[in-house]
């Protein structure tokens, strides 16, 4: 690589310029990592879904509840190996602003259900052994600065779960071992809320293991089939399908983010290639004398494109370091129902790649220019 | 009284650890309606010297005064506007601005004036007129021949009615016949319009041409000959 | 200034190239820029026209929207008592009991179910929402399984036509009727009787009353009335207030995306403006030196250099404006989250928001060419005129 030096050399020439096109091809690398990273952190619960796991909820709608002995129902139907429940509570904590996801679960059959959580044997049996005991994710207790031990309350948001507060001391501090279960929640048991509801015996959602995926859609079938034409219809359909339906309400956020990312790649090429194609033309008369000493038209081009590239990847190297170290769960305000974001090493890859492609497309057009010019046209531009 | 005086002005700059001494205590006078040309070799100081009159450049040490005003002590912006009014400057490569036309070259300093628009054209049109290229008017500099272009730039230079011409070579990138024409113009504006001129050059026969020669040697004043 | 427009704008127009790419870069940016604010503008724009100054929402005391409130049976007589509400030609007063739902009913763009708000209300609701219009059949008929449905919401979600039958709360209702409403909250929603939704979805109760006050400045004893009363746990709200609170977190999500979006990639929009005008600078540096020796002070310059870089600027901004403009109109939708139902909305570009890019590409263009304007008027005149 002895036209290395002279690349170098190239592109220390006006540091300045060099400079702002690495800030540029930075920042488009920056912002597209994060947008993918944002787009990842949506759908991340949805991808790592468990296909043994099938959701039971009414089929007028999610905000509908069911009656619990519908469990019975469900167990009798063939292929089901496990079931539990759960209730959304919408509790809250101090105001709207504080607001994070809450839920009554039928304790020891969720747990048992969502191998994902991950709690000491000690923090899982003080839990089950009290009644208002409650776990918290390892996320939701940074934010809020909590421990075992704590006591928590909640006003009642749903006016069907009565009008006193709810009064919770922390059990545990759960871990997730997968993107399917968050760690932004609070779960507790489904008794205390019962017995304060206005309606008893109420289900919000059904979790019922299968025996294997392919028996999906005969056991949903079947399930369902025990409701129909009841008061309480269901609708059951495969964990993946009820998580992706929440990351759609959202909008059409692969539409908007990949919108958006289309546009930060336009622009940066608009910006590094014009940065190019100037470095290029002040160079012009080195470049034909170049020629003339007899360099051919193909090291010209390689030198240019070369340049190019280089100044691009050192661009992508610090965007990427930037959005690593920048978005992540504990700089980026999330919390709440915002799912984190961080950017992993596939979003790096991709971006990384993303500024080698700008590089050789902003190098591509100067380079050809500048392999091919007329060498006595160059010279007389010299006086 | 003269026009210009120059009292014992020295110019140098620092170049890493050297001062190098490009003028060296220059004293000259320079009389109203005189045309002097300034010969020296190459590395001599005659251009510095163009510049420090010009007020572009200033000296390391000594006075330069013209018309009565000390200008080696003027402010920045002093010099600019007093530069506008006093000096009507003529460049080796004439320097006209490749995007205006003709006219619009010419009226650039007047717009530093308070002339009205039509008065500012009466003044382009005569000067262009003076040099012979009022049918050019509307052409780019990249449309007129050397030779026209720095017509063109002569017109710039006194178009408003400056105290002092100074030309930096004006002959230096020109043909043999324009270069005559150009001294030519030159010496009538010496002659008929009472214009002084200091011209700076190292081609003899345009040396000729001026009422005196002053010859520059290593920044110091060598010989002055007076042209018959 | 003579000095301006003739010799910097001409002079931008030589190097095109460089010129068009440089405007190409700022146009990116502030079409994101539109393009996201356009977003925010018609989520605000939809939720705050479903607000009528003249109306008050009652709700349960602490509710923080109607799906978390409840209002008693026997509250009703009591609220519609109130002399500060106004009265129909009969003489009943211009109130509406209301419930809302979710539904699930499949989306039109992918198929996935989205959360359809069902409004259960009062026979006299229609007479509270005066932008309510009907562009195709008529009003439902009070007592009967007859709904209307708001126009978004027959183009977002499936089913919902002239004269559909729509499953749901185990009876069969019947679409009579498809209203506009300004783009307001109302027009992705589906109209029932209250009294007929109740039993359907095992209810008993009211969420809300909403109420016509005989005169806006009513309010406050509205309110005070409504809170003085011990049998009610209630609390009214203006109309306009409840739906901007409605909208706020939507609105501030979106708005500080596209914001911090459009920030970042605005750096790199001047990183560029900044490098083309540095090589501007430095291509013209004879004719700069020449203008000085001419007499042109270091401000004119200056501003001279300033003006080339926000006039080309402004060109790429309003190219990014026009580039924008297509999205104004185009229908969309998210859930907002107080209410967990789904809103259809239109992007809104308003001409305050282009102006607004448009001074933005402007200011891009201005701190970009700061730094290379200064230096244009740095350079030392005689050093400039010895440049090729």
């Amino acid at each position: 690589m002895k036209y290395l030096a002279l690349v170098l050399k190239s592109a220390r020439r006006s540091k300045r310029r060099t400079a702002l096109t690495i800030v540029s091809v930075a920042l488009a690398v920056f912002l597209f990592a994060t947008l993918r990273a944002v787009l990842d952190g949506f759908t991340a619960g949805a991808a790592a879904s468990s296909s043994t796991r099938i959701i039971t909820i009414r089929s007028t709608s999610l905000i509908f509840s069911m009656p619990t002995s519908h469990a019975d129902a469900i167990r009798s139907v063939p292929g089901v190996r496990d079931l539990t429940w759960a209730n959304w509570f919408g509790g809250i904590y101090k105001d709207q602003a504080h607001s994070f996801a809450n839920f009554a679960i039928e304790p020891e059959s969720y747990l048992r259900m969502y191998p994902e959580i991950l709690l000491s044997a000690d923090e899982r049996s003080a839990f089950l052994a009290d009644r208002t005991g409650c776990i918290i994710g390892e996320s939701l207790a940074r934010t809020n600065g909590w421990k075992v031990g704590d006591r928590v309350t909640l006003k009642v948001g749903i006016p069907t779960y009565g009008t006193r507060d709810y009064d919770f001391t922390i059990r545990g501090i759960y871990r997730s071992s997968s993107s399917a279960v968050d760690t932004q929640s609070m779960m507790f048991h489904w008794k205390y809320a019962d017995e304060r509801s206005l309606v008893k015996g109420q289900a919000g959602w059904f979790i019922t293991r299968i025996a294997s995926p392919d028996q999906e859609a005969q056991v949903a079938g079947a399930i369902d089939a025990k409701f129909a034409n009841s008061p309480y219809e269901t609708k059951t359909d495969t964990e993946k399908a009820f998580a992706s339906s929440f990351i759609s309400m959202f909008g059409n956020l692969n539409l908007l983010l990949g919108s958006i990312a289309l546009a930060v790649v336009v622009a940066t090429l608009f910006v590094a290639g014009n940065t190019m194609a100037m470095s290029v033309r002040e160079r012009t008369t080195e470049i034909a004398v170049m020629r003339t000493l007899g360099f051919p038209g193909g090291t010209i081009f390689s030198l240019i494109a070369i340049e190019a590239l280089l100044m691009s990847i050192v661009g992508g190297v610090v965007g990427v370091v930037l959005a690593r170290i920048a978005i992540n769960p504990r700089v980026l305000p999330s919390g709440g129902f915002i799912p984190e974001v961080s950017v992993d090493t596939q979003n790096i890859v991709v971006g990384l790649g993303l500024s080698a492609v700008i590089g050789a497309v902003s190098g591509l057009i100067p380079a050809t220019l500048a392999a091919r010019l007329k060498i006595v046209d160059a010279l007389r531009r010299v006086a | 009284m003269a026009l210009i005086e120059l009292r014992g002005v020295t110019k140098s700059y620092q170049r890493d650890s050297n001062e190098i001494v490009v003028l060296d205590g220059v004293t000259i006078s320079i009389a109203e309606g005189d045309f002097m040309a300034l010969m020296g070799p190459s590395g001599s100081g005659k251009s510095t010297l163009l510049n420090l009159l010009a007020g572009i450049d200033r000296p390391t040490r000594g006075a330069i005064t013209v018309a009565g005003t000390d200008i080696s002590g003027l402010s920045e912006r002093a010099l600019a506007a007093w530069r506008a009014r006093h000096i009507g400057f003529i460049f080796q490569l004439y320097n006209l601005i490749p995007v205006l036309t003709a006219f619009e070259n010419v009226e650039l300093p007047l717009l530093l004036t308070g002339l009205t628009k039509k008065q500012r054209r009466d003044h382009v049109l005569t000067a262009l007129g003076i040099v012979g290229l009022s049918d050019r008017e509307k052409h780019y500099p990249r449309q007129l021949s050397g030779g026209q272009e720095q017509r063109v730039a002569i017109a710039r230079a006194i178009v408003t009615d400056p105290t002092l011409l100074l030309a930096d070579e004006p002959t230096g990138d020109l043909d043999a016949k324009s270069a005559a024409e150009i001294l030519t113009l030159l010496q009538r504006l010496n002659r008929d319009y009472k214009k002084t001129i200091v011209m700076v050059t190292h081609d003899p026969h345009a040396a000729e041409r001026a009422s005196h020669v002053v010859h520059l040697e290593k920044g110091t004043l060598a010989e002055t000959v007076v042209n018959g | 200034m003579g000095l301006i427009s003739n010799y910097n704008l001409r002079s931008m127009l030589v190097r095109k190239a460089t010129a068009a790419m440089t405007a190409g870069g700022i146009a990116m940016v502030v079409a994101v820029f539109v393009m996201t604010l356009a977003i925010a503008q018609g989520f605000r724009a939809t939720l705050v026209a479903s607000g009528s100054p003249q109306n008050a929402i009652v709700l349960r005391k602490g509710a923080t929207s109607e799906t978390v409130s409840a209002v008693l049976r026997g509250d009703v007589p009591i609220l519609e008592s109130l002399p500060q509400i106004a009265r129909d030609g009969d003489g009943r007063p211009l109130a509406s009991p209301e419930l809302v739902v979710i539904i699930a009913l499949p989306r039109s763009t992918d198929n996935q179910p989205a959360n359809v708000p069902v409004r259960g209300v009062g026979p006299r609701a229609f007479a509270l929402r005066t932008n309510l219009k009907f562009v195709e059949g008529r009003p439902l008929t009070p007592g009967t399984r007859e709904i209307n449905v708001g126009r978004l919401a027959t183009g977002r979600f499936k089913g919902l036509s002239l004269g559909s039958d729509v499953k749901f709360g185990s009876n069969t209702w019947k679409v009579v009727g498809i209203f506009t409403a300004d783009d307001a909250s109302f027009e992705s929603e589906v109209w029932g009787d209250v009294d007929l939704m109740q039993p359907a979805f095992q209810r008993n109760g009211y969420q809300s009353m909403t109420v016509k006050l005989a005169d806006p400045s009513m309010f406050d004893s509205f309110k005070a009335a409504v809170e003085g009363d011990p049998r009610l746990m209630l609390e009214p709200q203006r109309e306009q207030d409840y739906y901007a609170d409605q909208s706020r977190p939507v609105t501030t999500l979106i708005s500080v995306f596209g914001t911090f979006v459009t920030l970042i990639l605005s750096i790199g929009a001047m990183a560029g403006a900044m490098n083309t005008m540095y090589a501007a600078v430095a291509y013209r540096t004879r004719e700069i030196g020449t203008l000085r020796a001419l007499g042109f002070g270091r401000l004119r310059i200056v501003s001279a250099f300033l003006v080339e870089s926000v006039a080309l600027a402004a060109i790429g901004g309003a190219a990014g404006c026009i580039l924008a403009l297509p999205v104004h109109g185009l229908s969309t939708g998210t859930t907002n989250f107080s209410s967990f139902s789904e809103v259809a909305f239109k992007f809104r570009i308003t001409p305050a928001l282009l102006a607004g890019g448009l001074v933005f590409a402007m200011v891009m263009g201005a701190v970009g060419g700061l730094l290379p304007a200064l230096r244009a008027a740095r350079i030392p005149v005689a050093r400039a005129l010895r440049e090729i």
